[in-house]
């Protein structure tokens, strides 16, 4: 299949870029609904962790800033489909990002027994 | 093993009254010992009553030795009228070993088991299949096969007497060609007219498979052949010589090495490459004598992942630097310098302009019109045809050959190098997989860690590895077994019966077979799971399930913003979610043992711990994980 995957430079964007310019009035419970039934989980997981076989790049933690994180929804670039405020609206967004912002860290590999056996 | 003989004589039954009748049916014996091939006169109607007559040496006897002779070890087949002689045949005369006959319930899932059996075991299996109706549920599997260049060796009953046919299904169920319907994606049918022709064709059909690139071959079985008296006098089994396999020409080679050594940032990338341990062996010394980086594509275990040179994760930048790239066996050469964007069609080179290619591959051997599995054309500078693994050791000894110290002294300082970004791939892998390590639904990551962590201390097989990434990845691999690819055409239902054939294939070497299953695929055919107990074949089946199609879903809501609709309705048709499938008690149905659903990723290793255990006292497990959806 043709697989769904944003630029190098914006993912590396995502791994090193702080948080920023945050929404106010965010509701990261609706957001993890909008999260699913948007489909965004089913490229990005459920967790913002990315997906497997090239389905698209991780995008938590240490997500887009918020402007950055509007732009690529709305006008992504390679292969990702733009997402409109038709049917996403601004507050949308900023519930969505209230909830990528919510999660937990997962803990780095080093402290994972499993990952190092 | 067994040779036919000539029977002259159709018994009668003992208790036959009446000198006439006697006599009518010694008549009816004598005619048809006289009878020339393929079907004796049937007998007067005066004797012709049910009883009367025996064929105590029928035609499908014969078929069987002939098959012995090929040292198939199973036959995989639902069973089915118009191979109903050849069934008992195997059964009775040849006391249903070499092969066994495999109770399968779908004939997609026969060729797929076929399929995985022969990639673990190196050498093919039977399928039995109804003609029309059992050939065309075979097809799709049969075109997995075709693609994924893996030998199976179907055998398809057919009726093509119309006299002889009973009215009604049997007509529904025979053929006048039944290659036609697969002859796409065969290399070789036949639909042999007489016993010493089947005897002929089967061997032929036999050689021809096994010579690379292998593929799946068809013999029809005539149902009158397999079920009159073997009448021929003479009949005989060619023995079987297999074929030298096609080795790559040596000046082309030398050639190939000159470029190779001359590079200065070569890669080899290796598809289909090798088909053993030797070629794998193989591999690792042309790479280490060029010190050249390796990306693997997954279909194949090619090169260790352990190894400093397999770099495979480093795949766009080794393509996009590289000045010569050595491909072997690829399938999609296009795709390593290509990319496609989807919607646009917008071409992206990902590879240099000047970069020069080298493909060794036995691809123009094997070029057929219809289906497209050739993929998109790519000239390659130096195209070599040849059988890959055959042709490494002598471009092992042309690289050596031309090779001076000195070059040899400069390609040496390269290894700390790819040590380093070997050890930065891995690194980065890890750190990947970390991420939504305590999710729920569990990360395809965190469940092939587990799996890992299950089967770690196993002489272990991921009999289908393809359809998560993360084993390839995270897991050491160093054998060629342990890893088998996926189906080659892509075609969904696949992966459960393919994983059950490559298990009965290592339960007969000692070695421990897992699986990473996706819920989809099993529900095409999940009867196969009574296969796998029937037969008490060991297999650790790990669901990965994301209870739904997970492709599939991304397609439509990209087809949704597209079009500037609305995105949510993308999970319609795509997702399985209402209910939800339980596929715990679908093993258990199916008498297998059965474990979850589960989704509580702490909950993983210990479910794995217990199935392990059953598996390993040779029965399979399966253990139901809720997964992310990739």
């Amino acid at each position: 299949m043709a697989i769904i995957v944003a630029t190098a430079a914006l993912v590396l964007t995502a791994g090193a870029a702080v948080a920023q310019d945050t929404p106010a009035g965010g509701s990261a419970e609706r957001g993890q609904k909008l999260f699913v039934d948007l489909g965004c989980f089913a490229c990005h997981g459920t967790h913002g962790q990315g997906g497997d076989r090239g389905a698209g790049p991780r995008i938590y933690p240490n997500p887009f800033p918020w402007p950055v994180f509007q732009h690529m929804v709305r006008k992504p670039r390679r292969d990702m489909p733009a997402y409109t405020e038709k049917w996403v609206s601004d507050q949308d967004l900023a519930d969505m990002y209230a909830y990528l912002l919510s999660l937990k860290a997962a803990p780095a590999a080093k402290d994972i027994p499993l990952l190092n056996r | 093993m067994s040779t036919p003989e000539r029977d002259n004589d159709i018994q009668r039954r003992a208790f036959l009254k009446g000198a006439a009748a006697a006599g009518a049916a010694l008549a009816a014996a004598t005619t048809a010992t006289a009878a020339e091939e393929p079907r004796p006169a049937p007998p007067p109607a005066a004797a012709n009553l049910a009883g009367d007559t025996f064929v105590t040496r029928p035609g499908s006897d014969f078929m069987v030795d002939v098959i012995k002779s090929l040292d198939i070890d199973y036959v995989a087949a639902n069973p089915a009228a118009s191979f109903r002689s050849i069934h008992e045949s195997i059964l009775n005369y040849g006391g249903n070993r070499k092969p066994e006959f495999l109770t399968a319930l779908h004939e997609e899932s026969s060729v797929a088991m076929a399929h995985g059996y022969a990639k673990a075991r190196g050498k093919p299996m039977a399928v039995f299949a109804h003609s029309t109706v059992g050939l065309q549920h075979a097809s799709m599997a049969v075109y997995n096969a075709w693609c994924d260049r893996v030998p199976v060796l179907i055998f398809a009953g057919n009726g093509t007497d119309a006299t002889a046919r009973r009215p009604g299904v049997e007509w529904y169920h025979s053929m006048q060609d039944p290659g036609a319907l697969m002859r796409d994606f065969l290399k070789w049918d036949d639909q042999p007219a007489s016993l010493q022709h089947f005897a002929e064709s089967t061997v032929r059909a036999y050689k021809i498979m096994m010579a690379p690139p292998p593929e799946p071959v068809l013999i029809a079985c005539d149902i009158e052949l397999q079920e009159t008296q073997i009448h021929a006098g003479t009949l005989s089994i060619p023995k079987l010589v297999l074929s030298a396999p096609p080795q790559a020409d040596e000046k082309a080679l030398r050639e190939a090495a000159k470029w190779l050594i001359a590079a200065s940032q070569p890669v080899i990338v290796a598809d289909r490459a090798v088909r053993s341990a030797e070629g794998v062996r193989a591999l690792v010394e042309l790479a280490e004598t060029l010190q050249c980086p390796v990306i693997c594509t997954g279909n194949r275990m090619n090169f260790p992942s352990t190894h400093y040179l397999n770099l495979s994760e480093n795949r766009a930048s080794l393509v996009a630097n590289a000045d010569v790239i050595l491909m072997l066996e690829v399938a999609d050469s296009w795709g390593v310098l290509h990319g496609l964007g989807d919607p646009w069609k917008d071409v992206r080179r990902v590879a240099k302009p000047d970069v020069k290619v080298i493909h060794i591959t036995l691809a123009d051997f094997l070029m057929k019109s219809n289906y497209q599995d050739m993929q998109r054309f790519l000239p390659a500078d130096l195209p070599i045809s040849g059988d890959a693994e055959t042709s490494l050791p002598p471009l092992v000894d042309a690289v050596k050959r031309q090779l001076t110290p000195a070059r040899a002294a400069t390609l040496g300082q390269k290894a700390d190098g790819f040590r380093t970004q070997h050890r930065e791939m891995k690194e980065r892998q890890k750190a990947a997989a970390a991420l939504g390590w305590d999710a729920s639904p569990v990360t395809t990551a965190r469940l092939a860690t587990e799996v890992w962590n299950a089967v770690k201390n196993e002489t272990w097989s991921l009999v289908v590895s393809d359809r998560v990434s993360w084993p390839k990845r995270l897991w050491p691999t160093t054998e060629y077994h342990q890893m088998l690819g996926g189906s080659g055409g892509a075609g969904v239902g696949y992966s459960a019966p393919a994983a059950i054939g490559a298990a009965l294939a290592n339960r007969d070497r000692g070695i421990f077979s897992v699986t990473l299953q996706p819920d989809g695929d099993l529900l095409y055919a999940p009867g196969v799971l009574w296969t796998a107990a029937h037969h008490k074949i060991p297999l650790l089946i790990v669901m990965f399930n994301n209870r739904g199609y997970g492709q599939e879903i991304m397609h439509v809501q990209r087809m949704a913003n597209l079009h500037q609709r609305n995105p949510k309705n993308a999970r319609i048709g795509t997702m399985m979610w209402d209910p939800h499938v339980d596929f715990a008690k679908l093993a258990q149905a199916h008498g297998v043992w059965g474990e979850g659903p589960i989704t509580d990723p702490n909950a993983v290793g210990p479910a794995l711990a217990r199935a392990r255990e059953i598996v390993k006292g040779g029965a399979p497990a399966l253990v139901d994980v809720v997964c992310q959806l990739r």
